[in-house]
C-alpha cells in the first residue's frame, strides 16, 4: 500500500523550526513564573466510602483551597476505604507520587493505629507532612439510660456487668467507652460491641444495652428528646483540648480527675491526642518542600477564612475548630507514646476484660 | 430526626428532583428494556452485578435510579422473547411462552405485546401501591424488633437457599456456608480480630461483595456466550396486529391482572417462593379460575398473557417490602440491591424504616415512575425493541468483558481487585458448570455478616433467654412454617401439574 505524502508547505516547517527552537532556549526562569498547580489536577485521596459526613468535610474544605492555592487547580476526590484508614495511609505512603499533586485524609484512625502499632500499619507516621485538620475539638460523654436507675457515678459503680453498647473494636468511640468504664471503676462492664453509631441509640431505649459513650455534639444533635425528656443519665465527659468546656455539659465531671496515677492521666492524654488530630490532611513523604509550603499557606488561609467557617457548619452541621498545619504537626510530636503507656491503652482497648487498676 | 410518612414521601419525590437522578432513571429504564429484550443470556442479576461497582461511587439517589430503573422496567418488556420467538424469557416470564407465541404466530403478536405491556404496567403499579401501604402497616412492629428478632428473621432470609439450590439442596447449602465463610475475612467487629487476613492489607476489611457479585455473575455469563455461541437462531414472528386491542384485553380484564398482581406480591413477600414460580403459578391461578379457560389456554388466549406478565411486575414490590422493610432479600437481585444500600451506608430492615424512610419512598416513587416509563417505551418503540432482540453474542462478548473488569478496577482502584474478580470469575464459572447455585453463595455472603452481629449482640445482651422472647418465638415459627411449606412443595413438585405451586417449582430454573 503506498502512502500519500503529504505536504505542510513551507509556512508550516518554519512554525514548527520556531517553536522547536523556541521550546529548547526558553529560560528556565520564564518558566518558572507560570505557578505549579496552575492547570494541574490535585487527587485527594479519602480513606472512606463516599457520601457520608467524613466525605463532607474535605469537600467543604475543596472550594477555598482552589482559590488559595497559587494556579487555583482542579481538586478531584478519590475513595480508597479499609483497614480503618490504613489502606489509604499505607498507599499515600508507599504508592503515590510526592509531587504534590495527592493529597491524602485517611482518616481519624489512621493516627491512633500507627502509635498502637497495629497490624497492616506500612508507614511511618513522623515522615507525613501535614496540612492541619477542620476540627480538633471534641467532647465525649458517657451516658445510661434512665430506666436503669445508674444516676449516680456511685450507682454506676456499686452496680456489676453493666453493659455498654458500642461500635467496633477499635474504633474511636468503643475505645472512649472502654475509658471511662476504666477510670470510672465500673465492675465487671460488659462491652457490646459491633452495633453501627445510630443502632446504638434504639438499642439503649430498648434495654438491650445499659449505656455507651458518644459525642456531646452528636447527642445534642441527633438526640434532643433524650434531653428534654431527662431519658438518660450523664456521668463524665472527655473535653478536648483539655478544658475546653462543652456549653451544655460543662458540669460533669472530666475524665481525668479520675485517674489515680501519672499513668493513668496519660491515658487521657493519649485518646485527647487522636481526636485532636482530628482527620488529617497529609502530603506523602518526600515531596518537594517548595510544595508543601504552598498547600500549608493554603490550608492555613482556608481555616481562616470566616466563609469557610460560614460554607463548613452548612454543609457539615459542626462547628470547626481548625487545626493550623504548624500546631498539626507538633500535636503528632507530642503524642505520648511510652512504651508502658502505650501497652496499657492497647491492652484497654482490646476486646478482653478490662485491665486491673 | 424520624419523620411523618407523608413529609417522609413527599421528600421521597423531592429526592428524585434532579437532573442527574431523572436522567440515572432513565438510563436504568435503557439498560432495563436491553437486558429484557436481549437474547444472550443476560439477566438483571448480571446487569445489577456490572453497574453496582459503578453505582456505589454515585450518590445513593441516583444509584437507586439506575438500579431500580432498570429491575422494575426489565419485567414489564420481558415478554418480548416468548412472543416473538417461543423461547422463554428471563424468570418470571417462562410461562407467557405458552399463550403469547401462539398468538404470535396467529398474527396477533401486536396485540399480546400490547395485553403483556398493559398488565405489566399495572401489576408493577399494585406491587408499588402495597409497598407504599406496607410502610405504616409494618412500623410500629418494627420498633419492637431489637438484635434477637433480626437475627431470627436473618435466619429466616438464609431458608432461602431451600429455594435458591432448586434441586440441589446439598449443594445449595454448600454454597451458602461458603459465603456465609467468605463474609468472615477480615476483621471481627466484636473482638477485632483477623480473621483470614494472612497479613494482606487488601483483606483487612473482607473482600468487596460487589466485586464477588461481579465474578460470580459476570464472568461465566460471558464465558458461557463466548463458548456456546448462544443466541436467538430462529427467526421472529412477525410483528402483526394492533398494540390496543391488547390493552382492551387487559383493561376487560383487569380483576384478572388485580388478582394476579397480589398472587405477585404474596410471592415476593414470603420467604421461600420467589421470582421462576411467579408466572406459573398466575398462570395456574388463571387457569382454574377463567372461564373456557380449559380449551382455549395453551392456544393462544390473551388471558394466559395477562396473569403471568402482571403477576410477574407486581411481584417487585413485594420483594422490596422484605428486602426494605425486614431486611433479607428475597433473590439475587434483591441481594445485589441490598449490597449498594450497605454502601451506601443504609441498613435495610427496621434501622431504614426509622431513619431513611424518605429513601424507601424514592425506591417506590422510581419503582411507580419507572414502570410507567416501561410501559410506555414498550408501546411507542415495539417495532424497534422487537429487533433489538435479535443483536448477536459476536457483539456482546468484548462488551461485557469491558464492563466487567472495568467496573471490578472502579470499586477501589486497587489492581489487585482484577485478579480477585478474575478468581471469583472462574470459582463462579465452575460452581455453574457443576450445579452450585451461585445465589445461594451471594445470600450466604449478604447475610453471614448481619447475623454474625445479630447472634453475638443477642448472646451478649441477654444470654440465651433471647429465645424465649415472644417475638422471636413468633418470628422462629413463621420462619419455620414458611421452610417445610417450600420443602414440601419442591417434594411434591414431580408429581403435580405446573400450574399448581408444586408444579411451578418444579419447572423452575435454579438461576445458577
Amino acid at each position: 500500500m503506498e502512502l500519500k505524502k503529504r505536504n505542510f508547505g513551507p509556512s508550516a516547517g518554519r512554525f514548527l523550526v520556531t517553536l522547536l527552537t523556541y521550546l529548547l532556549f526558553l529560560p528556565g526562569d520564564l518558566c518558572s513564573q507560570t505557578p505549579f498547580f496552575q492547570g494541574k489536577t490535585i487527587t485527594m485521596i479519602q480513606g472512606r466510602e463516599p457520601g457520608g459526613s467524613g466525605d463532607l468535610r474535605p469537600r467543604a474544605l475543596v472550594p477555598f483551597l482552589r482559590k488559595y492555592i497559587p494556579g487555583n487547580p482542579t481538586i478531584v476526590m478519590e475513595y480508597m476505604p479499609g483497614g480503618g484508614g490504613r489502606k489509604a495511609a499505607n498507599h499515600l505512603y508507599r504508592s503515590a507520587r510526592p509531587d504534590g499533586l495527592t493529597i491524602g485524609n485517611p482518616s481519624v484512625g489512621m493516627i491512633s493505629l500507627a502509635v498502637l502499632g497495629e497490624s497492616g500499619i506500612l508507614y511511618d507516621l513522623d515522615k507525613f507532612f501535614y496540612l492541619g485538620s477542620p476540627y480538633s475539638t471534641y467532647h465525649a460523654v458517657f451516658l445510661s439510660r434512665k430506666q436503669a436507675g445508674l444516676s449516680s457515678i456511685e450507682k454506676l459503680r456499686a452496680a456489676s456487668g453493666i453493659r455498654i453498647g458500642a461500635q467496633s473494636v477499635g474504633f474511636v468511640t468503643y475505645n472512649e467507652g472502654r475509658l471511662f468504664a476504666y477510670l470510672l471503676g465500673l465492675k465487671e462492664p460488659k462491652f457490646i460491641a459491633a452495633y453501627s453509631g445510630p443502632e446504638i441509640d434504639p438499642a439503649l431505649m430498648r434495654g438491650e444495652v445499659d449505656a455507651r459513650s458518644n459525642g456531646a455534639d452528636t447527642v445534642v444533635r441527633r438526640n434532643r428528646e433524650w434531653l428534654e425528656g431527662a431519658l438518660v443519665d450523664f456521668h463524665a465527659i472527655i473535653e478536648t483540648p483539655k478544658g475546653d468546656k462543652h456549653p451544655q455539659f460543662s458540669h460533669l465531671p472530666e475524665l481525668e480527675s479520675f485517674a489515680r496515677s501519672d499513668r493513668e492521666r496519660k491515658l487521657v492524654i493519649l485518646q485527647r491526642a487522636f481526636r485532636i488530630a482530628g482527620t488529617p490532611f497529609v502530603l506523602p513523604p518526600g515531596t518537594p518542600k517548595d510544595r508543601v509550603e504552598i498547600l500549608q499557606e493554603a490550608f492555613r488561609k482556608t481555616y481562616k477564612d470566616p466563609e469557610f467557617f460560614h460554607e463548613y457548619k452548612k454543609l457539615t452541621g459542626d462547628e470547626p475548630s481548625p487545626l493550623l498545619p504548624k500546631d498539626h504537626e507538633r500535636a503528632i510530636r507530642e503524642i505520648p507514646r511510652e512504651p508502658e503507656v502505650i501497652e496499657l491503652f492497647k491492652k484497654l482497648v482490646g476486646a478482653g476484660p478490662l485491665p486491673a487498676r | 430526626m424520624e419523620t411523618s410518612l407523608f413529609d417522609a414521601a413527599a421528600q421521597g419525590f423531592l429526592n428524585l428532583m434532579h437532573f442527574k437522578v431523572f436522567l440515572a432513571m432513565l438510563l436504568g429504564v435503557g439498560i432495563g428494556t436491553f437486558t429484557a429484550v436481549a437474547p444472550q443470556g443476560l439477566g438483571m442479576p448480571l446487569v445489577y452485578a456490572i453497574l453496582l461497582p459503578v453505582v456505589i461511587r454515585w450518590e445513593p439517589i441516583t444509584g437507586i435510579a439506575l438500579l431500580i430503573g432498570a429491575s422494575s422496567v426489565s419485567a414489564i418488556c420481558a415478554a418480548y422473547l416468548p412472543i416473538l420467538f417461543g423461547i422463554p424469557g428471563g424468570s418470571g416470564s417462562q410461562a407467557t411462552v405458552l399463550d403469547g407465541y401462539p398468538m404470535g404466530k396467529r398474527g396477533e403478536g401486536r396485540r399480546a405485546l400490547g395485553a403483556s405491556f398493559m398488565a405489566g404496567g399495572m401489576g408493577c403499579l399494585i406491587g408499588t401501591l402495597t409497598l407504599a401501604l406496607a410502610i405504616p402497616a409494618t412500623r410500629p412492629l418494627i420498633y419492637l424488633m431489637g438484635s434477637p428478632e433480626l437475627f431470627v428473621v436473618m435466619l429466616w432470609g438464609l431458608s432461602m437457599v431451600a429455594v435458591l439450590a432448586g434441586r440441589r439442596p446439598i449443594k445449595g447449602l454448600i454454597a451458602a456456608v461458603f459465603g456465609l465463610l467468605l463474609a468472615t475475612v477480615g476483621q471481627q467487629a466484636q473482638s477485632g480480630i483477623m480473621r483470614f487476613v494472612f497479613d494482606q492489607p487488601y483483606l483487612l476489611d473482607g473482600i468487596s461483595m460487589s466485586i464477588i457479585a461481579l465474578a460470580l455473575f459476570g464472568i461465566p455469563s460471558a464465558l458461557d456466550l463466548a463458548l456456546t455461541k448462544l443466541g436467538v437462531e430462529q427467526q421472529p414472528v412477525p410483528l402483526k396486529g394492533s398494540l390496543f386491542d391488547g390493552v382492551k384485553d387487559t383493561l376487560r380484564e383487569w380483576w384478572l391482572v388485580v388478582r394476579c398482581s397480589f398472587v405477585g406480591v404474596w410471592v415476593g413477600i414470603v420467604p421461600g417462593l420467589g421470582s421462576q414460580v411467579v408466572d406459573w403459578l398466575a398462570y395456574g391461578h388463571a387457569a382454574q379460575t377463567c372461564k373456557g379457560a380449559g380449551g382455549s389456554f395453551g392456544r393462544g388466549d390473551v388471558r394466559g398473557v395477562i396473569a403471568p406478565e402482571s403477576a410477574n411486575d407486581a411481584k417487585d414490590g413485594g420483594d422490596l417490602v422484605t428486602t426494605l422493610l425486614l431486611g433479607f432479600p428475597q433473590g439475587v437481585v434483591t441481594a445485589l440491591f441490598m449490597v449498594a444500600l450497605l454502601a451506601w451506608g443504609y441498613l435495610p430492615g427496621p434501622e431504614m424504616v426509622k431513619k431513611n424512610t424518605d429513601v424507601i419512598y424514592s425506591v417506590i416513587w422510581l419503582q411507580g415512575i419507572s414502570g410507567i416509563i416501561g410501559t410506555l417505551i414498550g408501546f411507542v418503540l415495539a417495532a424497534q425493541l422487537a429487533k433489538l432482540a435479535e443483536v448477536r453474542y459476536t457483539f456482546m462478548v468484548p462488551i461485557m468483558f469491558i464492563f466487567i473488569l472495568m467496573g471490578a478496577f472502579s470499586v477501589n482502584r486497587d489492581p489487585l481487585d482484577l485478579l480477585a474478580v478474575v478468581a471469583f470469575g472462574i470459582l463462579g464459572y465452575f460452581m455453574r458448570r457443576f450445579g452450585y447455585p451461585r445465589p445461594a453463595m451471594i445470600l450466604g455472603l449478604v447475610l453471614g455478616d448481619l447475623m454474625e452481629k445479630y447472634l453475638y449482640r443477642s448472646v451478649a445482651s441477654y444470654g440465651f433467654s433471647w429465645l424465649g422472647r415472644p417475638a422471636v418465638i413468633v418470628l422462629l415459627i413463621l420462619a419455620a412454617t414458611s421452610l417445610v411449606f417450600t420443602l414440601r412443595g419442591r417434594l411434591k413438585s414431580k408429581s403435580e401439574s405446573p400450574s399448581s405451586l408444586g408444579g411451578a417449582m418444579a419447572r423452575s430454573d435454579d438461576e445458577s
